[in-house]
């Protein structure tokens, strides 16, 4: 009988420190994921994160042209500002486009007109990607899906960006 | 492409996109209090051209690590070590090989060496987040990835 009586055998101790531990692992790894579930709810609108890329509305014409600017950025380890670029121009509708100028083939820089040979086009210099206008990828080309799209708003005269989102796929 | 995971997963994937490889050179030394900036910032700013030389060109071209020296080392010694960089390299399907160096003294042994030597004056100093140095970078990446593309 006092054999039972023992005090925590070294089995049931383990045991019971391993639970503990995965407990505390599961509650950390639930939490952010509970957060992330409710965040959103939390958050205003969502349209915190858009920057001023100091391009007044009125100087975007039907042209597009190429900005740049800064975000700051926490990439795992590192935080740092990091660039980005967009092609911007009003469309014929008078309505603000932003691209993304990122290839969706793998991944170079684009640009409007950048080859003589297709004007009115975006062309990708790495393996002769095009795009048009609107920023659909022009089939037979490498790329497989048209350019992000920015979010965009505009305050005050001055235009506003976000991040750039992909589109359905042509 | 640089040499890492994620990318290197990419390169597998799609290796009949990427070509051409980029490898930085650039000089290392203690020696001389008065050359110590310089040859610090010549660093730097390399290392912020070959990065964005990359990241324009980045489906075709897979960046390598630095290739370090110290700077007073004999060149004909750091070529033969260069080869056998470019010999592994080719064990995998590259046909261009680039190599981008602010340090003039290559520019003497450019025929020598099995890759394009990709020499540009750069600064001797200078603020990198500096707006000017911006433009100056912005610019010079215009050109040599222009340089580059006209090798394909
Ligand atoms: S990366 Fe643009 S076409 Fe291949």
């Amino acid at each position: 009988m006092s054999e039972k009586k023992q005090q925590v055998s070294r089995r049931q101790f383990l045991n019971y420190t391993l639970t503990g531990v995965g407990g505390f692992m599961a509650a950390g790894m639930l939490a952010p994921m509970l957060r992330m579930a409710v965040d959103p709810v939390l958050q205003e609108s969502g349209h915190g994160d858009l920057t001023n890329v100091s391009l007044a509305v009125e100087d975007i014409t039907t042209d597009p042209q190429r900005i740049d600017w800064k975000v700051k950025q926490v990439d795992g380890w590192y935080e740092s500002e990091v660039n980005r670029s967009a092609w911007v121009f009003k469309d014929e509708n008078d309505e603000i486009q932003a691209f993304s100028p990122i290839c969706k083939h793998l991944g170079c820089v684009v640009s409007w007109e950048g080859s003589d040979e297709y004007p009115d086009q975006f062309y990708c210099p790495c393996h002769d990607g095009r795009y048009y206008k609107d920023g659909t990828n022009v089939p037979g080309t490498p790329p497989l899906q048209p350019l992000d799209v920015y979010e965009q708003e505009v305050r005050d005269g001055m235009l506003f960006l976000g991040d750039a989102v992909p589109r359905e796929g042509a | 492409m640089k040499w890492k995971k994620a990318d290197v997963a990419q390169y597998l994937e799609a290796k009949e996109y990427i070509d051409t490889i980029l490898i930085p050179l650039i000089p290392y030394q203690m020696t001389g209090d008065t050359e110590l900036e310089k040859n610090a910032f010549q660093n730097e700013l390399t290392s912020v051209l070959a990065n964005e030389l990359e990241k324009e060109l980045t489906g075709r071209i897979m960046l390598t690590p630095t290739y370090n020296y110290v700077k007073a080392a004999d060149r004909e010694e750091e070529v033969n070590r260069i080869h056998s960089w470019i010999e592994e390299i080719q064990q995998q399907p590259f046909p261009h090989i680039f190599l981008l160096t602010l340090d003039s003294s290559w520019k003497k042994h450019e025929q020598a060496l099995d890759g394009t030597l990709l020499w540009l004056p750069g600064m001797k100093s200078g603020d990198l987040h500096s707006a000017e140095m911006h433009r100056f970078i912005r610019d010079q990446v215009e050109q040599v990835s222009e340089l580059i593309r006209s090798y394909w």
